[in-house]
């Protein structure tokens, strides 16, 4: 019966979906990214997610005016077919970039920290292969994943007491201790942690209550930026400046700081119950990808989730150093902050044809 | 899918054949002799003449369907003796079909053949003989009503039937199987069922197509939305109040001749857990025993997978005093912990059905052999520590603690896939398969509603009888899962 609506996404689905995607690598790594800014760090998650809220305005009133379409089929519609499926094309890249880059990016932090002597093939296959296995049911079972993995990961947010404990709270202040260069360097590398919004606008067709999807998707921000927030605090409190500039890590380490009778190591399980964050982080681009093979083949097939993947694999196999690579995919990291800008643009092409139809 | 189809053409064929000549002309009855050439070599068949005042009659029967003493008193005896009209009282039957003249013998019915009328007359004799009802064995609680359905159909629902009296409840009949020509019963509250649920599985049913009817297991297998599965997708139960609960709670039953349990559909997966007991029992007991049994079936799928990743992979992850007292057991085994633990686990496997395939006699013995002999002189030998013969008997044991008997078979069956992963990529591949598992039960249905019900929710009201147990003041509502025409229970 879910196979034949197309409006099969509730309120909740959106929240879990939106907050599931941001959360991903990013809050590994995010007080690294945001250590130019010091200490003053703790606070600019809410100033991100303020700007994420703002940008989310014009997706939604674009998505309200297409409501039976999703971006790719917005672009074939306000720009034509042709300047329309080549920036789809952009956007399937995009989405196959983002896809083997946040698998990487985990892939990597496993070999660092979980098996230290391993090759990445095996589990990259399987890997891609429970990716594909989540995605094949479509984005509502994406969404109900999303949902499992918000209750299985959420309640390590109390790993974090020990940090807090051990930490310092005077290292929260001052709040502005940081100049204008500072802010552009920490926001150009940090802003990364929370995207994954954007996708709203390919799933938006699929929401049942659009008027409301403003509402939810704010909410799933918000989450998102109480998480970052959460363990921006503790991480400020725990470490030093030069740690938080140089760990590349800073989650872990807060980990390491619990202490438990019956575990010793509780970082390990850690790391590896993030797999399930990453799982629908990568899940949703590749369901992207997906939908982008679609609107260039004008048919809906499930071979598409499988090319996708295998090509996925085949880019990650490519034999391409490892920082021409980092340096790519941080590329397609300062694309993306062009994406969530990009519906504005849409937003005036659309008035503007209106008003000459009119 | 062209046999099926073509099956299902001939089947169509056959039942528009014979509703034309009712209505047209009375068509010659069936000689004695054509039904006699189809019951050649069938020895049980009674051919049997008795001279009675309106003529002779001969009466037709299976022998090892119906009771000599029921035949004699209902029908013989009266015949003979003929009191009164006798005749008037079975039933007239269409002595031109012969498929159906031949279908109430087998049935185990009495066939008459009048020969001055030539008429053909019925008497519902079915009386095989019958296991009387006992206790529940594969179900038995201490509290609670003892009876459990057996193997035959009428029983089972005069069993249902004692316990619901309202004309709401119905029962349709339907036959399944070209050659066994097996009964199946839908048994559902009209004002309560929902109609969507009720059209998919009576569509379902009319679409299977097996050969084999022995038992109800079998159509179930067929009736899944997902037959690749490990897990159970319908709830099945040899006792009666447990069927009746599910019905008050708005969903189908369905029950099969010669199959000793009826099927509940649609199922989820937390009820897999629960028992009829837990009703009985006060609230805060059947709430401790479903965690139990619900952390059971995780426990048994990642205690030895962990023991498997953290001894091969993440040492670090377990105390000092732990590790050094792990490793302390395991100085002397030779073999990696994916083989040790692997021998160890298909060594529970194969007892296990040993005891279960023995003789009962023999089957004690086979415990001290596996219990004792195998599992001290392997660990003496130095095959196996003795850490892991605690852990894999525990493990064991919880997946016994499932009421439902797929349902422990399916988490020993997850539980390789747990210990193959964890040989592979340790706490990594435990949780991806892990993840695996989850997408799997989250894309499950069961007849079209999410298997998972509670974690995706329908109604949070089906929270206060999931995995804890709420006094019943607050179980007030029919679950989200039955999709209940009426979702809140009366109240008087």
């Amino acid at each position: 019966m879910d196979v034949t609506k197309k409006k099969i996404l509730n309120g909740y689905h959106v929240i879990f979906l939106i907050q599931n995607i941001i959360v991903g690598m990013g809050l590994l790594s995010m007080n690294n990214s945001l250590s130019p800014l010091g200490y003053s760090q703790w606070w600019i998650p809410l100033l991100f997610g303020l700007v994420a809220n703002l940008t989310l305005i014009p997706m939604i009133w674009l998505g309200l005016q297409f409501k039976d379409d999703d971006l790719y089929t917005i672009h074939e519609k306000l720009l034509g077919k042709w300047i329309g499926k080549s920036l789809n094309f952009i956007l399937l890249i995009y989405a196959i970039v983002l896809f083997a880059a946040v698998i990487e990016g985990y892939l990597e932090l496993i070999q660092i920290s979980i098996l230290p002597e391993r090759t990445i093939t095996g589990h990259l296959i399987l890997f891609i292969l429970i990716t594909v296995f989540i995605v094949k049911g479509g984005i509502k079972s994406l969404a109900r994943f999303c949902m499992l993995t918000f209750f299985l990961t959420g309640w390590m947010v109390y790993f974090l007491r020990w940090g807090f404990e051990d930490g310092e709270i005077r290292h929260l202040l001052p709040l502005f201790n940081f100049t204008g260069k500072e802010l552009w360097d920490a926001t150009k590398g940090g802003f990364n942690s929370i995207i994954g919004y954007e996708l709203l606008m390919i799933f938006f067709p699929y929401i049942r209550k659009p008027e409301k999807a403003f509402k939810h998707a704010s909410m799933g921000i918000w989450f998102s930026v109480f998480f970052y927030f959460v363990v921006g605090i503790v991480a400020v409190m725990y470490f030093t400046e030069w740690q938080l500039e140089h760990l590349q890590f800073p989650v872990l380490k807060l980990f390491q700081a619990v202490d438990l009778s019956f575990v010793e190591r509780i970082d390990k399980v850690g790391v590896t119950l993030w797999v399930f964050l990453i799982l629908t982080t990568a899940g949703a681009y590749l369901w992207m990808a997906k939908k982008g093979v679609d609107s260039l083949r004008n048919k809906n097939s499930q071979y598409h989730i499988y090319s996708v993947a295998i090509l996925t694999y085949i880019v990650i196999n490519l034999p391409i150093s490892q920082t021409v690579r980092k340096t790519f995919y941080e590329k397609t990291f300062f694309f993306s902050y062009g994406f969530i800008l990009w519906p504005i643009l849409l937003c005036l092409v659309h008035l503007v044809r209106r008003r000459k139809t009119r | 899918m062209k046999i099926w189809k073509r099956a299902r053409q001939a089947v169509e064929n056959s039942k528009e054949k014979p509703s034309p000549p009712s209505h047209q002309k009375q068509l010659a009855p069936i000689s004695l002799d054509a039904l006699k050439k189809d019951l050649t070599d069938i020895d049980d068949a009674v051919f049997k003449e008795y001279q009675t005042k309106d003529g002779l009659v001969t009466v037709i029967y299976l022998s090892s369907l119906i009771e000599p003493v029921l035949l004699h008193k209902m029908i013989i005896f009266p015949l003979v003796n003929d009191k009164g009209s006798v005749m008037n009282t079975f039933d007239a039957i269409d002595g031109s079909n012969k498929q159906k003249l031949l279908m109430a013998i087998v049935n185990g019915d009495t066939v008459i053949f009048h020969h001055n009328k030539q008429q053909y007359l019925q008497a519902h004799t079915f009386s095989p003989p019958e296991r009387a009802i006992t206790s529940s064995e594969n179900e038995a609680t201490v509290l609670g009503p003892q009876d459990s359905f057996t193997e035959s159909l009428t029983v089972n629902l005069s069993l249902i039937k004692r316990r619901i009296h309202q004309t709401g409840l119905k029962s349709k009949d339907y036959t399944i199987g070209q050659e066994t020509n097996t009964k199946i019963s839908i048994m559902y509250i009209e004002h309560l069922v929902n109609d969507e649920n009720l059209k998919r599985l009576q569509e379902r049913i009319q679409q299977i197509d097996f050969t084999g009817y022995v038992d109800l297991v079998i159509p179930k297998q067929l009736l899944e939305d997902n037959p690749y599965s490990p897990f159970p997708q319908y709830g099945a139960t040899s006792r009666p109040d447990a069927a009746v609960n599910s019905l008050l709670d708005g969903r189908i039953i369905v029950a099969m001749e010669n199959s000793q349990t009826v099927m509940i559909c649609p199922s989820s997966f937390l009820e897999m857990f629960n028992s009829p007991e837990d009703f009985y029992n006060r609230w805060t007991t059947a709430s401790l025993l479903r965690i139990l049994r619900f952390m059971g079936f995780f426990i048994t799928i990642m205690l030895t997978p962990t023991y498997i990743s953290a001894l091969s992979y993440h040492p670090g992850i377990l105390p000092f005093e732990l590790l050094i007292m792990i490793m302390e057991s395991r100085s002397r085994v030779p073999f990696p912990p994916v083989i040790e633990v692997l021998f160890i686990e298909l060594i529970i496997e194969i007892l296990k059905e040993a005891g279960s395939r023995m003789p009962t006699k023999i089957g004690q013995t086979i415990g001290i052999v596996g219990g004792i002999v195998i599992g001290t002189a392997s660990v003496q030998a130095g095959l196996v520590s003795n850490t892991l013969i605690v852990l894999v008997a525990v493990s064991a044991l919880l997946s016994f603690l499932m009421p439902n008997y797929l349902m422990s078979n399916a988490s020993r069956f997850v539980r390789y896939i747990f210990i193959l992963a964890a040989g592979l990529f340790g706490l990594l591949g435990q949780m991806l398969a892990f993840a695996w598992l989850m997408n799997h039960l989250l894309n499950l249905t069961s007849l079209g509603t999410p298997y998972l019900t509670p974690v995706i929710p329908r109604s949070w009201s089906d929270l206060f009888d999931s995995v804890v147990r709420f006094p019943l003041t607050f179980v007030q509502k029919r679950t989200g899962m039955s999709r209940a025409k009426r979702e809140k229970k009366p109240t008087k």
